[in-house]
């Protein structure tokens, strides 16, 4: 009875919307007609794609696009297959490489300029940071191709200087994922900073006059007040830089293509490859399934556990 | 006058728009599409736009060449065959690929598969056909790796260019005398060979092959329909040994020279293998290098003139064009054209009365060619699945060379991973 009420309900709604009694019914419609084409785009673009992923997980594709049915055996096939681990060990690898150095990085960059009174230098700096963000991340990886050759790169030329023995880079078992996480961080550091600036500029004067009056040295004032009111705008871009960071692909197919021996494969190469180079969509399907959840479950612990409301 | 103003508009607005339409179905009709991921060889790739203005003449259809990038074709051509729409009407690719695992490709007429099986080299007869039927016309004789060797660097490391190495047992030597070290412990400033180690993992395997035909291995059983036993047979072990020592132990090999093609063109590798369009390479990239060109080395037998990447000229299924592009086909499909078109990029021709030519004799690789084909027949890896099958096999291979793992454990796990992509 109640949920035959609550659609007749939501049924009249609609209806008002599509006809329009008075002014406050036509503001509703101007509403709607704004964030229909938002929602056409995200519907098109993103969920029938994801439904579609998720339907396809459950099928055996054969090559010209025959299915067949074979419930959960594609995801006990992926989730068994060492490939597959591996792959999802790089990139957590390159996560915890990527993700705490871009964020602390980016909030000590982003304190410095605030502290830059000429507003004309602070925005040169602030460009200069943001300027590889904006960069091809294709192009970008191709540049550091080159400053990571062993032999031609300007990074090993660099370390001689200061005597240190050339290294193999991207082309090191050890060393391919410090340097592609590197790469990362420097593309991102420019965005986050961003984020951090226009947030450390929200913060109003008072409370640092008012922590100065108590005596409150820098670190205190950092720790007991920049931090907690940043803590909103430093999960969020937790977040962003763990989806980023877990969807890695550009940098690593245009630098690695996942090598040398596979030490850089990501989840994501992975999931490319199967899908367009061996074919197989159902077994793709199941890991961009894999990585949806495993991000939507991550992100909303980190919500939970780490956003907490500050007032002062 | 405003609302003739307004009509004024519209009505130019419609003509522009239905010039725009009938232009481009003109257009989209007059015009045949060929893809091909040759990248390397720009030449040879515009001669199929060059000849299509001739072909226009008599049929109305030029041809426009597209190239796709080598790194990840595979998506962009899957995408398009699937798509039907926005695919091209001719694409390059491999027949058990794109006839075997997908049903992409048009059957060839009788009369031009006639003619291609009355003029092709015998080794390249099952080239362009799956499961017995011609869809794909070869692109390349050759298309087997031989050594090149930098006859300067030879001179000065006091071999002989004239007396190449037989056996590898003599190659490894020289490639250890061609070798310079670095005296401060780093990479060497000159190695022997210039080894494969970047990229894909199916292309290390094509580079490894003839080392595994050499010690007698082979990738899959003969029926291709199984790896344990032949991926990682103690034959394979020996081979995957002697070709990871190359880089860990022996060190006449460095996987810090990036490509090997470049290595070598720069001179700081004496010794490639590689097929017959690498000749052409040199001549543009490298023309100051003095190179020569020996059939490879052999071991317990000879690793023979075999090709991982069987390339073909394809036409597409789908394709309202495709009885035009067969007649392309059938107006490039002579001798002549055929000499001319390899010629131009320095690639062995195909048909067999070009294979003694003039062109064919002044090359380099004209008796290497020869003493590689009277090589025993290595084996052939025609499956729907190679590039799976290969890329699986590569990452033992890769991790060889990287020191990941010994032969045997990685060639065992290889091998069952190959296993269960075949039984898939």
């Amino acid at each position: 009875m109640l949920r035959h009420q609550v659609f007749a309900t939501a049924m009249r709604q609609w209806f008002r919307i599509a006809f329009p009694r008075n002014y406050l019914d036509r503001r509703k419609r101007a509403g709607f007609l704004f964030v229909l084409p938002a929602l056409l785009f995200f519907g098109s673009v993103f969920l029938l794609p994801l439904a579609q992923s998720v339907t396809y997980s459950f099928y055996k594709i054969a090559p010209g696009g025959a299915k067949e049915f074979v419930g959960l055996r594609l995801y006990e096939k992926v989730l068994t297959d060492p490939t597959f681990w591996t792959a999802v060990g790089n990139t957590v690898q390159l996560l915890l490489f990527c993700v705490p150095t871009t964020v602390v990085l980016a909030l000590a960059v982003a304190l410095g300029l605030n502290r830059i009174a000429n507003l004309r230098w602070r925005n040169v700096w602030a460009s200069m940071y943001f300027l590889p963000f904006a960069t091809s991340l294709v192009a970008a990886a191709l540049i550091w191709q080159w400053i990571y050759d062993p032999i031609y790169g300007f990074l090993n030329y660099a370390l001689s200087f200061i005597g240190i023995a050339p290294k193999k880079w991207l082309q090191s078992l050890v060393e391919v994922r410090p340097a592609i996480a590197a790469v990362s961080v420097w593309v991102r550091i420019g965005f986050d900073t961003m984020i951090f600036l226009a947030a450390l500029q929200s913060i109003p004067q008072e409370y640092y006059e008012a922590a100065d009056m108590d005596g409150a040295s820098a670190v205190q004032r950092l720790r007991y007040i920049t931090l907690p009111l940043l803590n909103p705008q430093i999960i969020m871009v937790c977040i962003l830089e763990l989806i980023f960071n877990f969807k890695i692909f550009d940098q690593v197919y245009a630098t690695t293509q996942g090598g040398p021996a596979g030490e850089s494969q990501t989840i994501i190469m992975l999931l490319y490859d199967t899908a367009f180079k061996y074919f197989r969509f159902g077994d793709a399907s199941v890991m961009a399934v894999f990585v949806f959840v495993t991000l939507m479950l991550v992100t909303l612990l980190q919500w939970r556990l780490f956003r907490k409301p500050v007032e002062y | 006058m405003k609302r003739s103003g307004w009509r004024m508009l519209v009505i130019l607005a419609a003509a522009v728009f239905a010039a725009a339409l009938s232009g481009a179905s003109v257009a989209q009709q007059k015009k045949l599409v060929l893809w091909t991921h040759w990248d390397q060889n720009p030449e040879f790739n515009k001669w199929y736009a060059d000849k299509g203005k001739e072909f226009a003449k008599k049929s109305g259809y030029e041809v426009e060449v597209v190239t796709i990038p080598y790194q990840g074709y595979e998506a962009k051509y899957l995408a398009a065959l699937m798509a039907k729409s926005s695919a091209p009407d001719i694409f390059m690719g491999m027949t058990h690929h794109w006839c075997g695992q997908y049903d992409f490709c048009d059957k060839m007429p009788a009369d031009l598969a006639k003619t291609y099986d009355e003029n092709l080299p015998k080794y390249m007869a099952e080239v362009g056909k799956w499961k017995g039927v011609r869809y794909g016309i070869p692109i390349e004789h050759g298309n087997f790796q031989q050594m090149y060797i930098n006859v300067d660097m030879f001179k000065k490391a006091g071999l002989n260019p004239d007396d190449p190495p037989k056996t590898f047992d003599k190659w490894l030597a020289d490639m250890k005398k061609l070798t310079i070290a670095d005296p401060k412990g780093g990479e060497p400033t000159q190695v022997g060979f210039a080894i494969r180690s970047k990229g894909a993992p199916v292309g290390i395997t094509d580079k490894f092959l003839p080392f595994a035909h050499a010690w007698g291995a082979r990738m899959l059983s003969p029926e291709l329909d199984k790896a344990t036993g032949y991926a990682n047979s103690p034959q394979m072990v020996a081979a995957l040994t002697f070709f990871g020592d190359l880089v860990n132990k022996d060190k006449v090999a460095s996987l810090a020279f990036g490509n090997p093609e470049d290595a070598f063109g720069q001179k700081r590798a004496a010794v490639i293998f590689r097929e017959s369009w690498f000749f052409g390479w040199l001549k543009k990239n490298a023309p100051d290098v003095n190179f020569k060109v020996y059939a490879l080395p052999c071991e317990k037998v000879c690793p023979g003139a075999g090709a991982l990447f069987p390339w073909t000229d394809l036409v597409y299924k789908n394709s309202p064009n495709k009885q035009v592009a067969w007649e392309f086909m059938k107006f490039i499909s002579n001798p002549k054209d055929d000499m001319e078109h390899h010629q131009l990029q320095g690639i062995l021709p195909v048909w067999t009365p070009n294979l003694d030519s003039a062109y064919v004799k002044a090359r380099p690789d004209y008796q290497s060619t020869k003493d590689m084909l009277a090589q025993q027949v290595p084996p052939t890896y025609f499956h729907p699945k190679s590039n799976e099958l290969a890329t699986a096999f590569g990452e033992a291979v890769v991790g060889v060379l990287f020191g990941k793992g010994q032969p045997k454990p990685l060639l065992d796990e290889a091998a069952a991973k190959m296993d269960r992509i075949l039984k898939d």
